[in-house]
């Protein structure tokens, strides 16, 4: 406790809070460009801050790491397009929402989720960071494979309608993931000699071609703006007023990212997608969701703030980053000589505790902000599409070359955006082919090394107890769309 | 409202039958500790695409058996006018983005953004505000450059000419 009161004394220092308001302010410009998500905003930032001190510096990224995921899920809701790979899942309602004339509302939705989901996670995080590493660490690659496998399964299955589309387009995603040196032996696959995809197909190029380009070319198919009625109604009170008549949502989804946070090398997407998925089963009319139903923006929304505390608990206390942005994160702490570990509470409980204190702030200032530019965003959907289409093109494409300085990204994202399309007319979204693609590596690497610490036997699979609830869940997730009809059609024909 | 076999989702499927075959064929001269991997990803892939065209085909055969002497002419009629706009639209765009990207390779970033903002000024916006929107191209192409370049310092497209 004590150590808790010397950390608010010291955030409450004039520096730290400029610190943390310019971190805010820089995290949420950051997110709302695609293509330059937390990492390279870290990354840009660091000559910044190299000079301060490192409770000052770590509060900085701290609240620009945190901010760019509202930044991010600003541009999903208005134009389609998440910032980052985190805000995949708030594009299924909150952007419908924007074309019914209901951006204010969304945007009010966003803001209230991340104070109250952000509050959530760094309480949880503050009083049970210890514990949650505990539990982690009882996590092994076949509990991680299985995870992934769990959460593949369930996007599939809810967000594309049929489940068997999604599956393909996961496993789609999942072969791309296959490009590039492979993790066990290091020899090059699908990569017919093209240096940049060596190291993989780059996420964030990938992600700013499915969602950006491919949104850029459908707004440009068509002749009006963004907001189908050319007009706005409903307010951000409006929003902030409805998240708060779902309480039980809001601590589900809560719960959901919290969990799925300390689980190293998960990280925010699968967070978001998976809340949103759990709300859509609970629902009473699940027919709404992606139609623009403000409990799926709540959803998701909340489940990837409260997520990134759990993200941190991983990244401080075992040194596991579970997203780029955390590896960055990570970088900057043994930059400033703090090294990640569970004795980093005990040795540096300052530094440490001062972070958790200034994200627990971060969330009320992204309140604020959102509060006071919601309006003025929202006009956004009703620019006409020869000015908003070539500005998100400029902006998303700029961010995906900003990145490594390559051409060859843009081509990339060009040709993602291509692909994008062309499964949009197919009748697939892209939602589960970004997800195979950003947890493809962690299920090779997982399946590999679980069949080595197993000398090769499958039963590895579900010898422990949380394997078996996982495989159940996942069997449940794939048949639980058609049990539905299947029990109604039951007792309709006993009736 | 009867559906129909979706002629673009069934070429897709076939499209990705083709590609997943591909996946697991080039794969056959790896390792084996590299090739298994996406050899499975391949081969349940190849499996799920074939499930879903077989549904896709056995419900076109079930629905056609339903559909009876229901005119739908001008319905086609609508549909067809609208997509060839569309289609006239999205071609337009593709053309617009790919000049530009390079004129961009070799111009640089400044000649690519204007080049964008014109192109769609151009092509997408009202003939009266020709003038006005190509103002906006320009003023967009300095704002952009500024704030990226200079403020945020985000390294921008030099182009291979310079």
């Amino acid at each position: 406790m004590d150590v808790l009161l010397q950390a608010i004394a010291f955030v409450l220092q004039w520096q730290n809070l400029a610190a943390l308001a310019g971190g805010t302010v820089y995290g949420i410009i950051i997110g709302v460009l695609p293509g330059l998500g937390p990492s390279a905003g870290m990354a840009l930032a660091i000559p910044l801050v190299m000079t301060w001190h490192p409770a000052t510096a770590l509060i900085f990224m701290g609240a620009l790491y945190k901010c760019s995921n509202y930044g991010g899920s600003l541009t999903a809701i208005l134009v389609n397009t998440p910032g980052d790979a985190s805000n995949a899942a708030t594009i299924l309602d909150g952007y419908p929402m924007c074309q019914r004339g209901m951006g204010g509302v969304a945007l009010g939705l966003s803001a209230t989720s991340a104070l109250v989901g952000g509050t959530i996670g760094m309480i949880c995080l503050i009083y049970a960071a210890p514990f949650l590493a505990d539990f982690a660490l009882e996590f092994g690659p076949a509990e991680y494979f299985l995870t992934a496998v769990l959460a593949l399964s369930l996007i599939a299955a809810v967000v594309q309608g049929a489940t068997i589309k999604g599956l393909i387009a996961a496993g789609m995603g999942l072969l791309l993931s296959t490009v590039g040196f492979d993790v066990i032996a290091g020899h090059l696959r699908y990569t017919f000699d093209w240096a940049p995809v060596e190291d993989g197909i780059p996420l964030i190029q990938a992600l700013v071609g499915l969602f950006a380009v491919t949104q850029a070319l459908v707004l440009a198919e068509s002749a009006a703006s963004i907001s189908r009625l050319a007009e706005l109604s409903g307010s951000f009170w409006e929003g902030v007023r409805t998240y708060f008549r779902h309480p039980l949502i809001m601590v589900r989804a809560s719960l959901i990212g919290l969990f799925v946070g300390i689980l190293p090398g998960v990280g925010q997407s699968s967070a978001g997608l998976l809340a949103w998925a759990d709300a859509k089963r609970v629902s009473k009319h699940p027919e709404t969701f992606g139609e623009g139903e403000p409990v799926g923006v709540i959803a998701s929304e909340t489940a990837t703030n409260s997520c990134m505390p759990g993200d941190l608990v991983c990244t401080i206390a075992l040194g596991l980053p579970g997203s780029v942005g955390a590896a960055v994160f990570l970088g900057v702490m043994i930059i400033f000589g703090i090294v990640p570990g569970p004795l980093v509470f005990m040795n540096q409980p300052e530094v440490i505790y001062s972070l958790f204190v200034a994200l627990f702030l971060t969330s009320f200032l992204i309140f604020i902000i959102g509060m006071t530019v919601a309006r003025r965003l929202a006009v956004v959907t009703l620019l006409p599409n020869n000015v908003i289409v070539p500005l998100i093109l400029v902006v998303s494409l700029l961010g995906s070359f900003a990145i490594r300085n390559e051409m060859a990204d843009v081509f990339i994202s060009l040709a993602f955006g291509a692909l994008g399309y062309v499964m949009l007319k197919g009748g697939f979204t892209p939602i589960p082919l970004l997800l195979g693609l950003v947890l493809g590596e962690m299920v090779e690497t997982n399946y590999h090394r679980a069949l080595l610490i197993s000398g090769g036997s499958y039963s590895i699979f579900y010898a422990s107890v949380i394997c078996k609830i996982l495989i159940l869940l996942t069997i449940l997730s794939l048949v639980g769309p058609y049990l539905g009809p299947f029990w109604k059609t039951l007792t309709q024909g006993e009736k | 409202m009867k559906e129909k076999l979706k002629l673009t989702e069934v070429w897709f499927k076939i499209v990705l039958l083709f590609v997943f075959s591909g996946f697991y064929i080039l794969a056959i001269p790896y390792p084996q500790e590299s090739g298994q991997f996406p050899q499975l990803l391949a081969a349940i892939s190849l499996i799920l695409t074939l499930a879903a065209l077989a549904a896709d085909f056995l419900r076109a055969q079930v629905t056609a058996g339903e559909i009876g002497d229901v005119d739908d002419t001008e319905l086609k009629v609508v549909d067809t006018a609208t997509r060839n706009v569309r289609r006239r639209r999205f071609y337009q765009a593709w053309a617009i983005l790919l000049v530009s990207t390079g004129v961009g390779y070799l111009g640089g970033f400044l000649f690519s953004t204007v080049l964008l903002f014109g192109g769609f000024g151009l092509a997408f916006g009202r003939r009266e505000n020709l003038v006005k929107n190509m103002i906006v191209a320009v003023a967009m192409t300095v704002v952009v450059y500024f704030i990226f370049g200079r403020i945020m310092a985000v390294p921008l497209l030099n182009g291979v000419l310079w």
